[in-house]
């Protein structure tokens, strides 16, 4: 044993160490690497900067063809998918809340939400912030918020006009980032808050902001719209907003999806009639990387100049609608060897710009909407013959002036649906025309068969409360 | 001390037997195994003489002429007594075999960093000892754990070499945090990842594989919170300590070796070439299909009539039966060599080992290298140093299984019509030749993936190799009587290595292959001080003291390398690690800390009543301020009645009762669960050219430990002078504030969000035991273990069952029901009619639509009772034990029937198709057979038919281990004697009684993390069964 002195330095040590180990509380301090805390995220305005670049970003990952392919496949414009299944699924309309698919997209327009909401909520973290910029980033995080919500509501919910007061279920309206899980809204307060957020962003946004929200282009979404709410008039002054602008330009040929090329951002390469799309597609300096790829879901599911069989192709009646007329240049859109008729567009395109709101959209969408409303029908004429001029050569198809509103309403639509293959937009015809009481199906059934709408994802069912859409019944 | 009295008595006993004895009785004092027992004591005549065996087990006392009775006894052994009389100048031998004390009072008991007699225990810890673990050959350690200990589940996994089994201590308390108890090697908190492949290969990595079964000397689980309390915020889901073997007096030797081989305890019935085309044709013309159907790989729908008949007609010349193409028979044998010994102030204990386990899967093994070094020291009588090391190597020479590959292709995609090699040429489009006769013939699975499960094996290098060092040192101070003051320091070093070749052959893409190499390493080391006091508060009354603190902190690193357009392996050929082509990926380290302080307290009043108190403060790295620290205390009390004076004891010879009631912890959780996270400033991502900042997980400083509070109570037993010991026990375990990574509604911008949101209830019984029936000459004892375990998820918030999910096993969290229920769409009939499925909804109502709305709680994995019953037969030196395991009462989720039953697909089918509907009017098990999954109501597209059809009662009774032995008790004498000589047979797996048409009831699949782990037990998808296997062994010591 030791002695009584030495054992009580001993005991002191023990009690020594035992209060070292206790003085050491930073000796529970871990850190995540390659990642910043969320407390330490944003700090300067070139931080609020960069996260509303990450909206675009995920705004280009969803609108790489992602969207438009899905809304394609919910239309007679394409035939049954190749292979995938989940594209079957949307193809018969039968998507359910496993169908990981569609469920990525809705998430992924959420995160763009989201990401808008937390720039919109983080003005008081920064202190460089001019009031100039500020209005900027709120508008343009209004922007995506706006055009995401509406993505949202065209593919998740019936469409505006389905019930009279419009109080229909929705999506979940998120105008704040730490609100708990949200129900469905009505589709009247998604559009409210919808385009409110466009006012905004159009009286808060130049006219002009390269790749990014601008006034013209909020304008552009409103004009779609204020179409799909038959709100004929604030459609046709929002689309000669633009189109009056003088801003774009109908392109001269047929092609709007302009590629990049190595070294070469696409933002220098925008179509002239894009108001507003999606830029990328360049190679890194070296040329072996690949970087910014934002067209990659057009390219991998149409191509069939590399692809013996292409994931999505066109229907037998699209195929039918260019053998109508020889003379269209845009048949030369359709390989078809009678039974299976390939998307040609995107043919030798690896990486590409992608418009979204165009100067083609624009001009038919106002002729459907003076057509519809009784206004004046020699604009709409016009409308109709730019876009036929380009399409059959000048003035060999144009409509002869004097055609009625029906005329007019016809060949702009067919027209429409022809120019906008593969982009997602005879979705909202094929509702606008439902809801305006004409018959219409898909594929032998009614337009509106609860499978004509995206089946939210499980996961957002996980809050107890939320109502799923009916599935089933469209075959 | 007690060496002194020995040696005393012997001094005494040779003195007599000198001067005044001629007659000598000697002998031998053996364990039940017939291994020779060193000081062992033997008294004469009631104490007035007395001897110890000596390290052979061997005595000689020399007593008087006339009758004597022998007293035999050793600590933790029952006492044996004999008469025996001795005429004069006779010499007698008497040899005796003592048995273990099933009730043990006076036995050391590991505890949480310390030990006790098992009198005073007033927790429930079970202790299993070397042989018990040792005795049934398994692929890992744990798994001989199986059927030992009342409460603790012990699921073994597949048949795949290495793999690992799941262990369950009263049941789950745990959803998205690890739910496995926490294993302690000689007082290190060891690292126990399973996930750090994923499950790569369809095999979580085994953490447990390199520790080599020879080494341990005893295994203590501790069940309740009396037990686990000392480890805080740890012991929620039961503690395992192990304990290596030390070195002894005087030098000994040990050595054992076992061969054997093994193969598979069930056979999948795969469909043959004519039953499946004979079923794709029937389920083509129910379809409406005319002419001969369209075959995977050979033909499509779309195909002319006459391509379709000459394609069928090709098929029906192949009969491939790829189960046998994959499966072989395992070889295995295994060496170990122990040394140990001891002096005046020192012990050694050196081990080495080597095991080669084959598995039935052709091309796979594991191999395991293994050395140990266990020294104490005794510098001076106040300080004592123990070192503790051990390393090893794993190799697990890998072959693809279940889902990945190989037998799971074997029972899939693997259809009876494709040969193994080719016997025709096969022509490009432009005329070259792509295939000859004799090479593999690969075809493509539905995802697009190149197979031939013979063809990846043997063209597919797969080697993950695994270094493990886990070593401790202590120093042991004793400034003052009863007073211990012992700082220890550990160091767990493991460095898992898996290395991929994947030949060109395989993919069809290049000229050459490529490489991977996926490494991951752990660095866990900890140290902590704690000084226990003993002292006597009265002549009737002691007091311990314990108090202590602990650090631990790990540290896991990890990379990946990439190589395409090469040869071979990376390991054959390291130059490749400098070569250009190499894209390496490092992981960003995970780290993670505890700061513990902790105390005991044990009052023991008259030897008879006895308290305990323990109290942990635990803080941990994974937590945010807000929690960071939490405080586990514990209350219990023992009581043995039979000790009172005023028990009469007759038949009641023992009897002891016990409670206690503690809250536990579980912080098992990943390291960075709590922040906030938003991507680096340079993760590449730009738009536009410009870069982007995005958020990439939500914050939760509120994140806090899942506590759990018990409630234990029980009575120990024994009958006729302990001939019969029992004990049963009742517990109510009530776990809050589970941790749920919980599935959020996009709307919110994550999809993910760790919280503290369950309420769990585990409620059982356990009952143990053990029965010596027969004694004397022909020995038989019975050892009875029997669990009944309720669980049920109390609480999950304001979520639904979907909140979180079993990955792709079907499993969801459901209020009322326990944890790993499953969640599917009932399946009632098949309408005799129509052929088609009938399902039941919600409310009880048949219907035709599959609705995944619809989806309820059809069965859990969990038994009610699980068991094991041990019976050992002695007669001379033979010996025969068999070990049998049962579970009762739960659910199985065959997944993989769902396309092995259910729509015809590219998929082969088992033979229990069969029994389908074929026509208006039969009442078959299966429905109409159809190509074309709407049929049964699911999606186009989409044959993953998950239905309630395929939930099985998974009881069973299983001879687990049969094992004949014989004992030779010394052979030579002197020096190089051999002091134990046992050979045995044994047989695992030999049979399994159970209702389960599967391949086998007990299964642990590959999990996807450690929340499937917990929510999926009793799934299998195309799981390879286990093994049987046959095992011839020799254990020796000299």
């Amino acid at each position: 044993m030791l002695t009584k002195m030495n054992s009580l330095r001993l005991l002191g040590c023990f009690v020594g160490c035992t209060l070292v180990l206790s003085s050491c509380d930073r000796m529970l301090e871990f850190e995540p690497g390659d990642v910043i805390l969320a407390e330490d995220a944003i700090n300067n305005s070139d931080d609020l900067q960069r996260m509303l670049n990450s909206n675009y970003d995920v705004l280009a990952n969803v609108l790489n063809g992602r969207q438009q392919s899905i809304a394609e496949l919910l239309t007679g414009n394409m035939a049954r998918p190749y292979s995938s299944l989940d594209y079957t699924a949307v193809w018969n309309r039968e998507t359910n809340f496993f169908t990981p698919t569609t469920g990525g997209l809705y998430t992924d327009f959420y995160y763009a939400i989201y990401r808008a909401n937390v720039v919109v909520e983080s003005f008081g973290l920064v202190d460089d912030l001019d009031d100039a910029t500020r209005v900027r980033l709120e508008a343009e995080s209004r922007f995506v918020r706006a055009v995401c919500h509406w993505y949202l509501v065209k593919m998740w919910a019936y469409p505006y006009g389905y019930t009279a007061d419009n109080g229909h279920l929705g999506i979940p309206l998120r105008t704040d980032a730490v609100a708990p899980p949200s129900p469905r809204a009505s589709v009247a307060e998604v559009y409210a808050q919808i385009i409110e957020d466009l006012e905004f962003a159009k009286s808060n946004l130049p006219n002009e902001n390269g790749p990014y929200a601008s006034s013209m282009a909020a304008s552009g979404f409103l004009a779609h719209i204020h179409f799909l709410r038959q709100d004929w008039n604030a459609a046709q002054t929002e689309a000669e907003r633009v189109i009056n602008s003088g801003l774009f330009q109908l392109d001269d040929d047929l092609d709007r999806y302009e590629a990049g090329s190595d070294s070469t951002l696409a933002g220098d390469n925008i179509n002239p009639e894009t108001v507003f799309g999606i830029t990328g597609g360049y190679f890194a300096v070296d040329g072996d990387s690949l970087l910014n790829d934002r067209s990659s879901a057009f390219r991998d599911n149409f191509r069939q100049d590399n692809n013996a069989n292409p994931q999505l192709t066109f229907s037998g009646g699209i195929n039918d609608l260019f053998q109508l007329n020889a003379a269209d240049d845009r048949g030369n859109w359709v390989e078809s060897n009678g039974v299976v008729h390939k998307v040609t567009r995107f043919d030798d395109k690896q990486f590409f710009n992608v418009p979204v709101i165009h100067l083609t959209g624009l001009h038919l969408l106002r002729a459907m909407a003076i057509a519809t409303n009784g206004g004046n029908l020699a604009t709409a004429i016009g409308d109709v013959n730019a876009i036929r001029d380009r399409a059959f050569g000048a003035d060999l198809n144009d409509l002869p002036a004097g055609v009625d509103a029906d005329a007019v309403l016809t060949a702009a639509r067919e027209e429409y649906r022809k120019e906008t293959l593969c982009e997602g937009w005879e979705m909202d015809q094929v509702k606008l025309r439902g809801v305006m009481g004409e018959p219409e199906t898909v594929r032998g059934a009614p337009w509106d068969c609860p499978g004509s709408l995206l089946q939210f994802p499980n996961s957002s069912t996980t809050a107890a409360g939320f109502v799923l859409n009916d599935e089933g019944g469209c075959l | 001390m007690n060496r002194t009295i020995s040696s005393l008595l012997t001094l005494a006993a040779v003195v007599w037997s000198c001067g005044l004895a001629a007659q000598t009785i000697t002998g031998v004092v053996t364990d039940e195994d017939g291994g020779p027992m060193p000081g062992a004591t033997i008294v004469a005549n009631g104490g007035a003489r007395g001897v110890s065996s000596d390290i052979d087990g061997r005595y000689s006392l020399s007593l008087g002429e006339g009758e004597h009775t022998l007293s035999f006894s050793f600590v933790g052994y029952v006492k044996v007594t004999r008469k025996v009389t001795l005429a004069a100048g006779q010499t007698r031998s008497l040899n005796v075999s003592l048995e273990t004390d099933a009730v043990m009072m006076d036995d050391v008991v590991v505890i949480g960093y310390g030990v006790q007699r098992r009198k005073e225990v007033t927790g429930s810890i079970a202790q299993i000892d070397s042989k018990e673990i040792t005795a049934v050959r398994t692929p890992s350690f744990e798994a001989a754990l199986q059927g030992q200990a009342a409460g603790v589940q012990v699921s073994q996994s597949s048949g795949v070499a290495g793999a690992g089994s799941l262990i369950r201590v009263r049941g789950v308390a745990s959803v998205s945090a690890a739910g496995d108890p926490l294993y302690v090697v000689d007082g290190i908190p060891i690292t126990q990842n399973y996930f750090l492949r994923g499950n790569s290969g369809a095999m979580n990595n085994n953490p447990l594989a390199t520790i080599n079964p020879n080494d341990i000397e005893s295994v203590e689980i501790l069940k309740d919170a009396a037990a686990t309390g000392i480890y805080g915020s740890r012991g929620a889901n039961g503690v395992i300590l192990i304990t290596t073997k030390r070195g002894q007096a005087g030098t000994s030797y040990e050595f054992s070796s076992s061969a054997g081989f093994s193969n598979p305890a069930s056979l999948p019935n795969m469909l043959n070439t004519e039953q499946y085309l004979t079923l794709r044709q029937e389920a083509w013309e129910n379809d409406g299909g005319t002419g001969y159907v369209w075959l995977p790989g050979f033909t499509s729908a779309g195909d002319s009539p006459e391509s379709r008949k000459a394609a069928f007609e090709q098929a029906m010349m192949t009969d491939t039966d790829w189960v046998d193409e994959t499966i072989g028979t395992g070889v295995k044998h295994n060496y170990s060599f122990g040394a140990r010994k001891g002096g005046e102030d020192y012990n050694l204990y050196a081990g080495v080992s080597y095991d080669d386990n084959g598995s039935y899967l052709i091309g796979n093994s594991y191999e395991r290298v293994s050395g140990r070094l266990n020294a104490d020291f005794e510098p001076a009588d106040w300080a004592k140093i123990m070192v503790s090391s051990s390393v090893s190597q794993g190799i697990n020479n890998r072959i693809d299984a279940a889902w990945s590959g190989g037998l799971g292709d074997a029972m899939s995609n693997a259809l009876p019509y494709y040969p193994v090699y080719r016997s025709d040429t096969l022509f490009n489009a432009d005329g070259t030749i792509s295939g000859l006769p004799g090479d593999y013939y690969l075809y493509q699975d539905e995802w697009g993936g190149t197979k031939n499960p013979v063809a990846v094996r043997e063209s597919k290098t797969w080697i993950t190799t695994e270094n493990r060092s886990i070593n401790n040192a202590s120093l042991i101070l004793t400034p003052m009587d009863n007073l211990f003051i012992k700082g220890s320091g550990g160091f767990d070093y493991m460095h898992v290595r898996e290395d991929i070749y994947n030949p060109p052959s395989i993919f069809l893409t290049s000229d050459l292959g490529n490489a991977n190499r996926y490494a991951n390493y752990v660095l866990n080391w900890n140290y902590s001080l704690t000084a226990d006091y003993k002292m006597d508060l009265t002549e009737f009354s002691s007091l311990g003291l314990l108090a202590g603190s602990e650090f631990q902190r790990t540290d896991s690193y990890g990379y990946g390398i990439g190589f395409g357009d090469v040869t071979g392996p990376i390991f054959d050929n390291d130059s490749l690690l400098e070569v250009a082509n190499g894209q390496t990926t490092v992981n960003n380290p995970s780290q993670h800390s505890f700061l513990s302080y902790f105390g005991r307290a044990n009052y023991t009043l008259k030897d008879r009543y006895f308290f305990q108190g323990t109290a942990r403060v635990d803080g941990s790295s994974r937590f945010g301020r807000n929690y960071r620290y939490g405080f586990f205390p514990s209350l219990s009390a023992g009581w043995v009645v039979s000790d009172e004076p005023w028990f009469e004891s007759g038949t009641l010879s023992f009897l002891k009762a016990r409670t206690s009631w503690g809250k536990t912890g579980n912080a098992a959780l990943p390291d960075y669960a709590r922040f906030g996270t938003y991507s680096a400033p340079d993760n590449g991502i730009l738009y536009n050219g410009e870069p982007i900042l995005f958020p990439l997980q939500p914050a939760n400083p509120n994140l806090r430990w899942e506590t759990s509070r018990t409630v234990d109570a029980s009575i120990e037993v024994g009958l006729w002078n302990d001939r019969v010991t029992t004990e049963i026990a009742y517990y109510n375990k009530l776990s809050q504030d589970v941790i749920m990574n919980v599935s959020t509604p996009p709307s919110t911008g994550f999809t993910n969000r760790w919280d503290n949101v369950a309420t769990i209830l585990n409620r059982g019984v356990e009952l143990s035991v053990k029965s010596r029936n027969l004694i004397g000459g022909f020995q038989w004892t019975t050892e009875l273990n029997v669990a009944r375990n309720y669980n049920e998820l109390k609480s999950i918030g304001n979520y639904t069952p979907d909140a979180v999910s079993g990955g792709t096993n079907d499993s969801r969290v459901i209020t009322g029901s326990p944890v790993g229920s499953f969640y599917l769409m009932m399946f009632s009939h098949v309408d005799a009619e129509t052929g088609l499925p009938v399902y039941l909804d919600r409310a009880g109502n048949e219907t035709f639509d599959y609705d995944n709305s619809e989806r309820q709680y059809v069965g859990d994995g969990l038994p009610d009772f699980v068991g094991g019953m041990t019976n050992t037969f002695r007669w001379k030196n033979w010996d025969l034990r068999a070990l049998a395991t049962f579970s009762y009462g739960a659910k199985i989720f065959d997944s993989s029937s769902k396309r092995q039953l259910g729509v015809v697909t590219s998929w082969n089918m088992r033979t229990e198709i069969l029994d389908r509907w074929r026509q208006p009017g039969d009442e078959a098990t299966f429905p109409r057979l159809t190509l074309d999954e709407t049929t049964y109501g699911l999606p186009s597209g989409f044959p993953w038919w998950n239905t309630s059809l395929f939930v099985f009662d998974a009881s069973y009774l299983r001879l687990r281990n049969l094992t004949l032995g014989y004992t030779i008790p010394s052979l030579g004498t002197g020096k190089h004697a051999i002091r134990n000589l046992r050979v045995n047979a044994s047989v695992t797996n030999l049979f399994t009684l159970t209702s389960f048409p599967g391949l086998d009831p007990e299964v642990v699949r590959d999990f996807e993390n450690a929340q499937d782990r917990n929510m999926s037990p009793n799934v299998t998808y195309l799981t390879p069964p286990q093994e049987r296997a046959f095992t011839l062994g020799i254990n020796m010591s000299f």
